[in-house]
């Protein structure tokens, strides 16, 4: 296991340096004028010229990514154009907070989809797995910002339970950070607890029609048994893929939720450093995204092995 | 029963830090996260929202646009409008304890007008020096005579920073603002807040609200929502579709005032087809500026005739908004077909305008392509003159100067139409050196006939400032410039 987690991740340097050429390459061809957007209408040739010198925009595109890279890899992103701070710092203000909310929509998501998901297999075609079925399109349906605007209706304006916007770090006042969260991660967690029921759903429907499945009521073991033991160990596999495709999409996906509820992450530093041409953030948020969605998927290979014990990484 | 336990924490927890965050907390909402908080280098209009509570300027305007005493009790202009000394206020001090007397006003103009990447270079450019000529007194001694000096001065060019933490801070200052304001800052966390605490021995008397926190939403339907939830106590602007509501609210106070700035249509002169005065003249008399302020605005813009809205100083009623008139419209094209691209950004005003732009154009015959790109290249087009005509408005100035002279004299830096004409360039140049206002408004206005009838740009709307509050909250003045002064409000 441990050797082919090395192997796994030394062979993905390659990888990741592709990366950083596209990131680069990217973030240099979106159009516009960095010097230009910063000083606005106000701006004098000669300021931006000394602007454009002092961000390094006259040097050789080879010459910006090479220095660009050094720092990289030594997590230093450069400093954000709009506000002369540090963009590695900026990334480790934002990245919690929007990881925090992905995990909370998952966990959502999870206790939605998983009972949902083993309910609708069970109970295939019966009235039950209908309803499910409707509630799961309507889910995957549903645009995050009308649900999220939605919400923010009912329970801040209409009942006034919950505040519609901000955010408070869960070290400060735990309490006031999960209510704040709890909308949002709703928000996010809806739209994936719909694509996850379906795909346990036909995972499971497919395992219960397995000879061994069959078996296994046949031998006379209860029917709880036979799904929790036999069934569902072996429907997760899929199930387990889609979970960190999800995972990898909610941290992009955050992007709309974070705007709605004024959430400062991950996605709302990246959506205004867009709008405001701040291309280092730009480039350090897009490279730890990569980052992290390979993580992810890795981390899901991994932990196959852990559900079913037929899969050894030897 | 679980599940019940967990909500009722998670809802006292809520109301617990409600009830901490105390009455005297005011919470704005701006649409955008002012980016840079130094006089100097700020170059939004919303980081000016926030700058204004910090810092003190030498002048201030009031509600009529009048140059008021600030910083400065006194002033007089001498030497044929090259010498402007100033008495300043004594026993002032800067929140850091620094005294401020007239060597610190000295560093923070000699800062502004000097700085590497400063943006206030061009419009203090007429500046020669700036000579402390006692504790208590300073001089600005001018190239030329520039009349609109001290209307620049209430804006970020007056704004005087301290000195002992500008030095400090170095490029970092933006990020720890220091002034001698009735707020001092406190701190920032990007995208989620700027935390500003009164200055309890402010020289004007202490602010009565405890501590201002601005919090910036972009989406204008999430501001709205978050004053109805009372997340925040005032936004600024308002979406002109949510004005009736908020105005029938009972909880609600709605201010709608006039503005200082100007929306319309660029035409680049430069090349065809708008090298051609007749297609410019056409275009612009397609458009109908009363319709477009009922329809896509709801009413919250003013229909504009030139570059000074109604009630500011160079004002004059010589000058009436262009009526639609298709038939001239025709005539000017005199037969020929004309199509062109108009550029603009995106947006879903922006959209809509240029959608209703493109149906007018079109009763005349004229067929225009929308082509949208975001701001900064939009600008860099502009700079290039690499465009048919454009979509840009400009946030305007307290000095009739700066709503004018930079746009239309020749390569002036916001002239991107590359228009040049002798005669105006002669007469702008005369006004900016005139002092009496009455004289300004006369030549401006033969410049402007001159302008309008060569139509480089043609005017379409002045904005005005849409401010929503609660109730409660009392105190705030209506000051054309359009940012919130806090010192006077007071939240009950």
């Amino acid at each position: 296991m441990a050797v082919f987690a090395l192997r796994r991740l030394l062979s993905s340097i390659p990888t990741l340096l592709i990366v950083t050429v596209i990131v680069f390459a990217m973030v240099k061809l979106l159009p516009g004028d960095p010097a230009r957007l910063i000083l606005g209408q106000e701006a004098t040739p000669q300021a931006l010229e000394e602007l454009r010198r002092s961000l390094g925009l006259d040097r050789s595109l080879l010459q910006q990514y090479l220095s660009w890279l050094g720092g990289a890899v030594r997590l230093d992103f450069g400093t954000s154009l709009t506000d002369n701070s540090s963009v590695s710092r900026l990334i480790a203000q934002k990245l919690p907070v929007t990881l925090e909310l992905a995990l909370f929509a998952m966990l959502i998501s999870l206790l939605i989809s998983l009972p949902a998901g083993i309910l609708s297999a069970v109970r295939r075609n019966t009235w039950v797995d209908r309803l499910l079925t409707l509630l799961a399109l309507s889910g995957i349906s549903l645009p995050n910002f009308f649900l999220g605007i939605l919400l923010i209706y009912l329970f801040s304006i209409r009942l006034a339970w919950i505040p519609a916007s901000g955010y408070t770090s869960l070290l400060e006042n735990p309490g006031r950070n999960l209510l704040l969260l709890l909308l949002p991660a709703i928000t996010l967690g809806v739209g994936s607890a719909a694509v996850l029921t379906r795909y346990l759903r036909s995972s499971l429907s497919e395992t219960l029609n397995q000879d061994y499945v069959r078996t296994a009521h046949a031998k006379g073991l209860p029917g709880g048994q036979v799904i929790s033991k036999h069934a569902l160990r072996n429907a997760l596999i899929p199930f387990l893929t889609a979970f960190g495709l999800q995972l990898g999409g909610l941290l992009g996906g955050a992007v709309i939720t974070e705007q709605i509820f004024s959430i400062p992450g991950f996605g709302r530093l990246l959506v205004d450093a867009v709008f405001t041409r701040d291309l280092p953030v730009i480039q350090g948020v897009v490279l730890v995204s990569a980052v992290a969605v390979f993580l992810v998927s890795f981390l899901v290979d991994l932990s196959y092995a852990a559900v079913d014990p037929r899969i050894r990484y030897n | 029963m679980r599940k019940s336990q967990f909500l009722m924490a998670f809802l006292s927890a809520a109301f617990l830090s409600a009830a901490s965050a105390s009455a005297q907390t005011l919470t704005v909402g701006l649409d955008a996260d002012p980016p840079r908080l130094d006089p100097a280098l700020s170059t939004a209009l919303v980081d000016r929202q926030v700058m204004n509570q910090i810092f003190d300027k030498l002048v201030d305007l009031d509600v009529n646009l009048k140059v008021v005493p600030a910083l400065a009790t006194s002033w007089k202009v001498t030497n044929g409008g090259l010498t402007y000394t100033f008495k300043l206020r004594s026993g002032v001090k800067f929140t850091d304890g620094t005294v401020l007397d007239a060597a610190a006003v000295k560093y923070g103009l000699d800062r502004n007008r000097t700085l590497e990447g400063s943006a206030r270079k061009n419009e203090m450019n007429s500046i020669k020096e700036v000579k402390v000529i006692d504790a208590q007194t300073i001089q600005i001694n001018l190239a030329q005579p520039y009349g609109p000096l001290l209307a620049v001065l209430t804006d970020r060019a007056g704004m005087i920073v301290s000195p002992t933490a500008a030095k400090k801070a170095g490029a970092d200052f933006q990020n720890n603002p220091v002034g001698s304001g009735p707020f001092a800052f406190v701190s920032r966390v990007r995208q989620d807040n700027i935390t500003l605490n009164a200055n309890k021995s402010y020289w004007g008397g202490a602010p009565k609200i405890d501590k201002l926190v601005y919090r910036p939403f972009t989406d204008g339907d999430v501001r709205y929502a978050n004053l109805l939830s009372g997340a925040v106590q005032a936004i600024t602007p308002i979406d002109p579709k949510d004005i009736s509501k908020l105005e029938q609210n009972a909880k609600f106070n709605v201010l709608n005032y006039p503005g200082i700035g100007f929306q319309g249509v660029w035409f680049n002169v430069t090349r065809a087809p708008f090298n051609n005065k007749n297609f410019r003249q056409a275009v612009a008399a397609t458009i109908d500026r009363e319709a477009i302020a009922k329809s896509i605005f709801y009413g919250t813009v003013t229909p504009a005739a030139g570059p000074f809205p109604p009630g500011t100083p160079a004002a004059s009623s010589a000058i009436t908004v262009q009526k639609p008139n298709i038939a001239l419209a025709k005539e000017k094209l005199g037969g020929k077909p004309l199509s062109f691209t108009l550029l603009t950004v995106p947006g879903s005003v922006t959209t809509q305008l240029a959608q209703v732009y493109q149906a007018m154009f079109a009763q005349a015959g004229i067929t225009a392509k929308i082509e949208q790109v975001e701001f900064g290249t939009l600008l860099d087009r502009a700079d290039k003159q690499d465009y048919d005509a454009l979509m840009l408005g400009w946030s305007g100035r307290p000095d009739p100067d700066g709503n004018i002279y930079d746009f239309f004299v020749t390569d002036g830096t916001n002239n991107q139409a590359g228009y040049s004409n002798k005669t105006v360039d002669s007469l702008l140049a005369k006004a900016r050196a005139q002092t009496a206002m009455s004289a300004r408004t006369a030549t401006y206005n033969v410049a402007l006939s001159t302008i309008i009838s060569d139509t480089p740009y043609t005017w379409v709307y002045f904005q005005r400032n849409l401010v929503a509050s609660v109730k409660g909250l009392t105190g705030l003045k209506p000051i054309p410039d359009g940012i919130l002064r806090f010192k006077d409000v007071d939240l009950k």
